[in-house]
């Protein structure tokens, strides 16, 4: 690679100083040091699958699972090779996919990838995401509940969207997608005086508190097809009330000093390497300071016509973009072609694996203190079962790695996404449509 | 209404779609031809004797809207049919007829029970400003040019492509505390609270140096930066910028273009911002004046300042697509006779040049202080001091009334009043109150919305809702005094004044705003920017050539508006707009020299014309190596036509890619290929040929006699070979025709009405801030019709529109 996306170590050590000398993380966050370490929760999504050649066909080095029938003693094929460093922190599994996405369009599941909804013609309603059911189990411990990020932004549509993160009512959660928002809303220093900033708040507090009373007024004066709309603003009102007691009682804790050195803020996407790796950066240095333990990225959505991260094989060399590299897996030279877009988004998770499992939590790491899922919702193109995954991490808090699964298609991918609920601690007991545990990512 | 239908499919489509027009929207009965096809093919298995998977269609219901569980088996029976997996191989196969006539009923009844689902009673739903409403609505009432919507996420886009649209615009909580920031931010700007300040001014003759090596010089040719630093400057206010600057032109050349940025924070890394980039026209010196507000450019933290000033870089970004080696190696022998080698730029002395002759600075700039957006809200009155809560009831009712679009009701102004008195007793100063009271109303959803409250029935807009539904059909804000007077008055609603008020907006600069943002959503102009362009297909491709592309579209449009011109030069025309880059990209000599698009006239031999030929759409719907007629043909039938295929159904299956010369086969007989497989046929023999007739235009819109391809079979990618154009496609109504031309011509006399038609539809949808339904389409035939006996004109389509029952209904 021709530039170095790592962030010079001493730069960064020197930008993360706050909390140097001290046990990490406990210097940061509200909870005392005697509270239980963090559990954190990550997603990263990745669109139109993979190249999956038949075992020993034309292409076959370029099949993204392992060959073989599973267990400990896999070999990475071309596409994950870059993840050979993390075999002990992972588990690839093979045969997994949401039950319910199988019924709907092959580009209609990246919806549905953390909540296992069945998107139905005409209503086109979701449920609720994993990482917001962590969310609303230990969000409140850090400055902010949850990280949702997308190249594309915003919510898109309703089979298009740009987010993986839904709230209980299944409403979409906007994704942020421009590097220097994110830094600057979670690291962005408030160059007002506290006093200032508490004045501030106080005010929104009474101003929302108005606010809200008005619009109820205004709500009744609206037809029903207007009010159902309508409320979409009431809650946000009402949420962001919270908000505002949350950003009070975390007035008198300074947001962390990171420095900018080595990230690449103005990265867009017509640098795709620039701004996958700076979109991992921002996730890690979400978790390293503890500002948040909930994080999703979806690097690419599967709207063919407005995805802007389509083109990013493209700028990066390959000779198609997303959806024409997908669909041409089964044409000659097509399983590379696709494979070395597989491998780059290998390369980009194996770097931030690196930092995370390089960061020592106490006498363990951050990566082993955080469950990531890794996946995509089609095999190949457009076809809803046997996804892509891989977790990594969580060795910590109960998850089993360094070892490839091969999984009925009887088994709900919601198993998984409860399993991952359970080891960073959300005692639920089902989730979505959910039969279990998945026993086999259990330590 | 001539409307000739081309595949079986589509007309049975409709043939259901005009039933229910004259129907209560009922499903409706099963055709008889249908019956037959699934009794003789279906039955069997799934009928009275056998039901396999438990199926029967037989008993199955046929009304989608109100059976689910039906709808639900149906869905699954259509994708059968898609994947061929039904019949069973063992079983009769399907006459292509025959499976057209049952995708097309399963298709259509879907189709149906989805509108219905959807539908919205045919009224607008509260819709919130869009990012670009938002912003110039904040401009507009603040009086402040500051970018308000940095932090905002994208919108949602409509089916049809629309980002106004209430159904699918969303709120949530973060856009909510952004919208607080903004109105923080820009009520902070625009009420000051500091007597008359210092000015800053500075001026330089000579570029100085910046930090490390560059060319830096007051001559700004092919490379080289003019830097000025500026040593004090305030943080706020507005800034004046007087370049002066002259021209060495340069024969055959475009002018050069000056490029002024402004700004850096080095702990935050933030790089400069634009402030300008504009033609230097003549070789005589004229002074340039650019202004901006400090707030918009990043500013050096002056706690950790690392340079004693804010720099202004000024380049010329002219291009002209050649070559020159500006940075050259030069050896020179010194006196001892020892020969030294060194780095040094070069002037092109072919490249047309910018000459900066005295920069200077001035900031802040006002004409009265406090400055006039202070004064437009804490307006002078003696109240002030005699009274001041009375003051600022004043201050917030007419500060509310422009906000709310509207008459402000004595509730609401005292709903904001309790604010003030809660906020009042914590400050020390009046302005820090009034600016939180103000923010309220700037996150009111009164402000954020266009609000029109009513009951479950239709009912006419008042004639306040009716000035907002103007202005932001036409400005993209909110609407002036004039049409709020107009309002008040109630003339606005007089057809007359109407008709005039339609008239005076089209000719106000800000309908700049309309015809950017309809434009760009219409023709889905940013596709261009979701393509890469190949640089191993296209060497000489300079992807700033993007942002022109879209220009000249949008000059197109905005031509055929200003000039009132027939909508059928969106087909084609005897003209195109063109500046110097999109002239050269398209190899038309002697058009204009500069960046401002101008009318030029099509001489012969240049096969230009109509969108169609227009590069940002040829671009848009390519591979960025190639042509993609697909895309081409689809965006054609539904931006064009709206008339859009139906999407690809689920598990398409893969065509045959074992066939390994598929590279090597032109692309007619690719799609070919395609269309051998049944379930494939039925779609691409609508869509494909209308894709082939644009072949002679490659990925980059340019003209080309051959399709240069390269071998992706070899391994370096570096074998190229050559294919025969061959653009003659037969339309799907049977019709041949020759290439673009011979497209352009067969769209001008068949497809003329269609076309006007799906204009008024997109034009209305977008005006109305909704997706069309059943119950509109009676005025749209209307609106249509009149539109094409008067000659498509564009101006006179949009005042129709704004005269129409649609427009007037809530």
């Amino acid at each position: 690679m021709k530039k170095s996306w790592y962030l010079n170590r001493r730069t960064f050590l020197h930008g993360a100083g706050a909390s140097l000398g001290l046990p990490l993380l406990e210097c940061m966050g509200l909870e005392a040091a005697s509270s239980p370490r963090p559990r954190r929760f990550c997603s990263v999504y990745f669109p139109y699958g993979a190249s999956l050649p038949k075992e020993g066909g034309e292409g076959s080095s370029w099949r993204w699972f392992p060959n073989g029938e599973g267990g400990r003693n896999f070999s990475f094929n071309e596409s994950l090779k870059p993840l050979e460093a993390h075999r002990e922190n992972l588990t690839i599994i093979e045969g997994l996919s949401h039950l319910k996405g199988r019924k709907m369009g092959g580009h209609d599941t990246a919806d549905i990838f953390l909540t296992g909804a069945e998107l139905k013609p005409g209503e086109l309603k979701n449920s609720v995401s994993a990482d917001q059911v962590a969310a609303e189990a230990f969000g409140e411990a850090t400055r902010y509940r949850s990280l949702s990020l997308s190249t594309d932004g915003g919510v898109g549509e309703p089979t298009r969207a740009s987010t993986l993160s839904f709230g209980r009512t299944g409403q979409p959660i906007p994704a942020l997608n421009k590097p220097r928002v994110i830094f600057n809303r979670f690291f962005g220093a408030n160059e007002d005086s506290l006093k200032r900033q508490r004045k501030e708040l106080m005010s929104s507090g009474t101003m929302l508190d108005l606010v809200l009373e008005h619009s109820k007024s205004v709500r009744k004066k609206l037809g029903k097809h207007d009010q159902e709309k309508f409320d979409e603003y009431l809650d946000s009102v009402r949420s962001i009330e919270q908000r505002v007691e949350r950003s009070e009682a975390w007035l008198d804790v300074p947001k962390p000093e990171v420095d900018t050195v080595g990230l690449f803020l103005d990265a867009d996407e017509n640098t795709p390497e620039e701004y996958i790796s700076t979109m991992y950066d921002l996730i890690y240095l979400a978790f390293q300071t503890d500002s948040t333990r909930v994080a999703t990225y979806q690097i690419g959505n599967m709207n063919g016509a407005t995805s802007i991260a389509g083109k990013f094989p493209e700028l990066l060399g390959l000779p198609k973009n997303m959806h024409g590299l997908a669909h041409g897996w089964n044409k000659k030279g097509g399983a590379e072609a696709l494979g070395k877009w597989d491998r780059f988004l290998a390369q980009q998770l194996s770097r931030f694996l690196d930092r995370m499992k390089s960061t020592p939590e106490g006498d363990e790491t951050l990566l082993d203190r955080t469950v990531v899922l890794f996946g995509t919702s089609n095999s190949n193109t457009h076809n809803n079962n046997n996804c892509p995954m891989l977790t990594a991490g969580g060795k910590a808090i109960g998850m089993k790695n360094g070892q490839h699964i091969k999984l009925g298609a009887d088994v709900p991918m919601s198993n998984l996404l409860l399993t991952m609920l359970h080891s960073v601690g959300v005692p639920e007991e089902a989730f979505s449509d959910s039969t279990g545990d998945l026993s086999e990512v259990l330590a | 209404m001539e409307r000739v239908f081309l595949d079986s499919l589509r007309v049975f489509v409709i043939v259901v779609f005009l039933c229910l027009l004259f129907s209560p929207p009922a499903a409706a009965e099963m055709d008889a031809a249908v019956r037959a096809v699934l009794k003789e093919h279906c039955y069997s298995c799934h009928g009275p004797e056998k039901q396999k998977s438990d199926i029967r269609f037989d008993t199955l219901p046929t009304d989608l809207i109100q059976e689910r569980a039906a709808a639900e088996t149906w869905h699954d029976a259509l994708n059968a049919l898609h994947l061929g997996e039904m019949p069973p191989e063992d079983e009769p196969p399907l006459s292509q007829e025959g499976r057209a006539l049952l995708t097309g009923w399963i298709q259509g009844q879907i189709d149906l029970a989805i509108s219905e689902m959807e539908s919205t009673g045919g009224r607008a739903v509260v819709r919130r400003l869009n990012r670009s409403e938002y912003q110039d609505t904040m401009v507009d009432l603040l009086g402040l040019d500051l970018d308000y919507i940095s932090n905002l996420p994208p919108d949602s886009v409509s089916p049809e492509g629309f980002k106004n649209n209430g159904a699918v615009l969303s709120m949530s909580p973060m856009q909510l505390e952004y919208y607080l920031e903004a109105a923080r931010k820009g009520l902070q700007s625009a009420i000051v609270t500091s007597g008359r300040p210092e000015v800053s001014l500075h001026s330089s003759e000579e570029t100085v140096a910046d930090k490390g090596k560059g060319n830096y010089t007051n001559r700004l040719g092919r490379v080289g930066s003019f830097v000025a630093r500026i040593p004090g400057f305030p943080d706020e206010g507005e800034f004046e910028m007087r370049i002066r600057a002259r021209a060495e032109l340069v024969e055959g050349k475009g002018f050069p273009r000056m490029k002024v940025r402004f700004g850096y924070r080095a702990d935050t890394q933030a790089p400069a911002e634009d402030v300008a980039i504009v033609d230097v026209t003549s070789d005589e010196a004229r002074e340039f004046v650019f202004r901006g507000r400090m707030e918009s450019f990043p500013i050096q933290s002056r706690s950790q300042s690392k340079y004693p000033g804010m720099l202004t870089w000024i380049s010329n970004v002219y291009k002209d697509g050649e070559e020159f080696q500006s940075l050259q190696k030069v050896t020179d022998t010194n006196a001892k006779g020892k020969k030294k080698t060194k780095q040094v730029y070069v002037e092109d002395p072919n490249f047309p040049k910018v000459v900066i002759e005295s920069f200077s600075f001035t900031a802040p700039v006002f004409s009265s202080w406090p400055p006039e957006p202070h004064r437009r809200i804490l307006f002078e009155s003696s109240l002030r001091e005699e009274n001041e809560e009375a003051y600022a009831r004043e201050v917030v009712a007419r500060f509310a009334k422009r906000a709310f679009r509207r008459p402000v009701e004595a509730v609401e102004v005292e709903f904001l009043m309790r604010f003030y008195r809660k906020v009042r007793p914590t400050v020390k100063r009046f302005e820090l109150a009034m600016r939180e009271v103000l923010a309220m109303t700037l996150i009111s959803p009164d402000f954020l919305y266009l609000i029109e409250p009513g009951e479950e029935e239709k009912r006419s807009l008042n004639e306040f809702e009716l000035a907002s539904r103007l202005s932001y059909f036409l400005w993209n804000t909110m609407p002036d005094e004039r049409l709020i007077r107009l309002a008040e008055s109630g003339d606005l609603r007089k057809q007359e004044v109407l008709r005039q008020e339609t008239g005076r907006l089209l000719d106000d600069p800000r309908s700049d705003r309309f015809v950017e943002q309809f434009a760009s959503q219409w023709l889905d102009l940013s596709s261009v920017d979701r393509i890469a362009v190949n640089p191993e297909y296209y060497e000489d491709f300079d992807t700033s050539l993007k942002p022109h592309m879209q220009a000249e579209t949008r000059a197109f449009f905005s031509e055929v508006l200003r000039k009132d011109l027939s909508a059928l030069n969106f087909i084609d025309s005897d003209f195109v707009m063109l500046n110097e880059p999109m002239a050269r990209h398209y190899g038309v000599e002697g058009g204009p020299g500069g960046t401002t698009f101008e009318r030029v006239k099509l001489a012969e031999g240049i096969r230009r014309g109509g969108l169609l030929t227009q590069a940002s759409i040829l671009l848009g719907n390519s591979t960025g190596e190639d042509s993609h007629p697909i895309l081409r043909a689809v965006w054609l039938r539904n931006q064009l036509l709206d008339d859009p295929p139906a999407p690809p159904p689920p598990n398409v299956p893969e065509l045959d890619g074992e066939s390994p010369d598929m590279a090597k086969l032109p692309v007619r007989e690719q799609l070919e290929h395609h269309r051998e497989d049944p379930s494939c046929a039925d779609c691409h023999r609508g869509i494909d040929p209308w894709g082939i007739a644009m072949e002679n235009y490659d990925a980059i819109g340019q003209w080309r006699e051959k399709i240069r391809r390269k071998d992706p079979q070899s391994k370096k990618r570096e074998v190229w070979y050559e294919l025969p154009i061959e653009a003659d496609a037969e339309l799907p109504d049977g019709e041949m025709v020759e290439g673009m031309v011979g497209l352009k011509s067969y769209l001008l006399k068949k497809r003329k009405d269609q076309f006007g038609r799906a204009l008024v539809s997109r034009l209305s949808s977008y005006a109305l801030g909704r997706s069309l339904e059943l119950t509109d389409q009676a005025d749209v035939d209307e609106i249509s019709s009149d539109f094409s006996k008067n000659d498509f004109r564009l101006r006179y389509l949009i005042s129709k529109i704004v005269s129409s029952e649609l427009f007037h209904t809530k």
